[in-house]
């Protein structure tokens, strides 16, 4: 017997809106319509609204998980249009905070697909070593969710003690890897609900244009932060884990080993933070133009355009963000899976409809 | 950028090609976006999305954003009397990005359906971001 299975706007699972129509035969899910838009802000319109400096909070809460991503984006996008080059200090600080914010919202991801997969000692595990995260976060910015770190030019506080934030990152990366990665790469438990579950090929990967961990999980070797470094990831050494599976699964420890890389990548950002300033130039006038920024965030490519008509109000800004890039895909992961894998598979690509709604 | 000018000569295009603000740009205005598709996935190269940006006349530019393994190739075109080729049906990524802008700037893209993504029920198209349509 088929039938039409309506689920959201309102989820228990992920408490962010949107809809999800399976058509389904029996237990076996033939087809699936995605429908979003009921986080919808206008902050496209609102930053057309404000000076460049106000602009800077707006996209800041365009993400509760990835807010810092908006920010770096936008203050980047800006600093080429006004040719302003941040100093080395602040460049690595930024690469500290992205780096710090990966592993808070990539621990999230795993803590929730831990629960998704009925493992809620993993669950556990994930939210405590996050927790260490976010104080590590707390001790910098002074904030747990909004950090407010870039400024156009720079960044706004400095990294006081690199040494005790080593300590922290190389604590984390300890309970990572004693813990996390071993569960979600070997266990039995872990295996039978993602292997071979949501596969998403290489080639319909590659034509709806994924990104980010999404997309290597599924054999696509590009990380933003390598193919086009930004900040300060020119000068620092990481590999980018690629999967070839597609499945579930891949994309379950193409995440667990970026943690791993994010935790390498701070050791050598906190270890070579170089003495100098942490802002540029003063930032005057924006001459008219537009300019891109991308970065690759927790998701995947976070991509900005700024336009200016050389007033201090920015004339367009344009934001795609990964999961709005990412989400048409689990349509095509939902093909004949299993009805009770739906909720893992849509997760798996870790979407935020605040950011695909903005 | 031997490269840059293959594409540029493929599609029939003679300015040059502007790299700054973290983009190489290409001003083809005339452009049909399912040829530039055609080359750009030939290519393997990666639809990133379409930023519209409303113009004086009430036309819209659109930018084309493609991904060279790393660069990023924008190419600059132009609606006329606000429609303009789709290219869902051959590159499926820009599906949303299509619908999106229709809501935001009621761009008709050609050949294809446009279902609403972002709209409510009853709202016209172009009433987030088009200057004038929102009263």
């Amino acid at each position: 017997m088929s039938y039409r299975l309506p689920i959201g706007p309102y989820h228990p699972a992920l408490e962010e809106p949107y809809k999800l129509e399976l058509h389904c035969e029996g237990e076996t899910v033939l087809s699936a319509d995605l429908h979003v838009g009921f986080n919808f802000r206008s902050i496209e319109r609102l930053a057309e609204r404000r000076n460049y400096l106000q602009v800077i909070p707006l996209v800041e809460r365009i993400c509760g998980i990835c807010s810092n991503v908006h920010t770096l984006s936008f203050c980047q996008a800006v600093e080429r249009l006004a040719a302003i080059d941040p100093p080395e200090r602040a460049l690595f600080i930024r690469v500290i905070i992205a780096e710090l914010e990966r592993l808070h919202s990539h621990l999230l991801w795993a803590g929730i697909a831990a629960k998704l997969m009925g493992f809620k000692t993993v669950f556990m595990g994930c939210f405590d070593i996050r927790e260490r995260v976010m104080d590590a976060l707390e001790a910098v910015s002074g904030n747990r969710v909004n950090y407010a770190m870039n400024c156009i030019g720079g960044v706004n506080r400095d990294v006081k003690d690199p040494g005790s934030l080593l300590a922290a990152v190389e604590a984390i990366e300890r309970g990572v890897t004693r813990t996390i990665i071993p569960i979600f790469t070997t266990d039995r438990t872990v295996q039978s609900r993602c292997a071979g579950v949501g596969v998403l090929t290489f080639e319909q990967a590659t034509q709806h244009g994924v990104v980010g961990p999404t997309a290597r999980a599924s054999g696509i070797a590009q990380d933003i932060r390598s193919a086009a470094p930004y900040a300060a990831y020119g000068r620092l050494q990481f590999d980018v884990p690629v999967e070839t599976a597609g499945d579930v699964r891949a994309r379950v420890v193409v995440r667990a080993l970026e943690i791993l890389e994010s935790s390498r990548i701070l050791r050598q950002a906190l270890k070579q933070l170089p003495a100098g300033p942490l802002r540029g130039r003063a930032f005057v006038e924006v001459p008219a133009g537009t300019a891109i920024s991308r970065i690759e965030g927790p998701r995947g490519e976070v991509f900005y355009s700024a336009t200016s008509d050389g007033s201090d109000i920015p004339s367009r800004v344009r934001v795609r963000t990964p999961t709005f890039a990412n989400m048409p895909a689990v349509r095509l992961m939902l093909v004949n899976a299993e009805l009770s894998d739906a909720p893992l598979i849509q997760a798996s690509i870790d979407p935020c409809y605040s950011c695909t709604d903005r | 950028m031997t490269d840059l000018d293959d594409i540029s000569h493929e599609l029939g295009i003679s300015p040059a090609w502007r790299e700054e603000f973290g983009s190489c740009w290409l001003a083809a205005p005339g452009l049909d976006p399912r040829a530039l598709a055609h080359a750009m996935l030939a290519r393997r190269a990666r639809f990133v999305t379409i930023t519209a940006i409303e113009q004086p006349n009430a036309e819209l530019r659109l930018d084309y954003h493609w991904d060279l393994d790393g660069p990023l190739l924008t190419f600059t075109l132009a609606t006329e009397s606000h429609q303009i080729p789709s290219i869902t049906e051959l590159c499926p990524g820009a599906d949303w990005v299509e619908r999106e802008i229709r809501d935001y700037f009621a761009v008709v893209f050609l050949g294809r359906d446009l279902e609403p993504l972002m709209l409510c029920a009853d709202d016209k198209p172009g009433i987030h971001l088009r200057n004038g349509r929102s009263q």
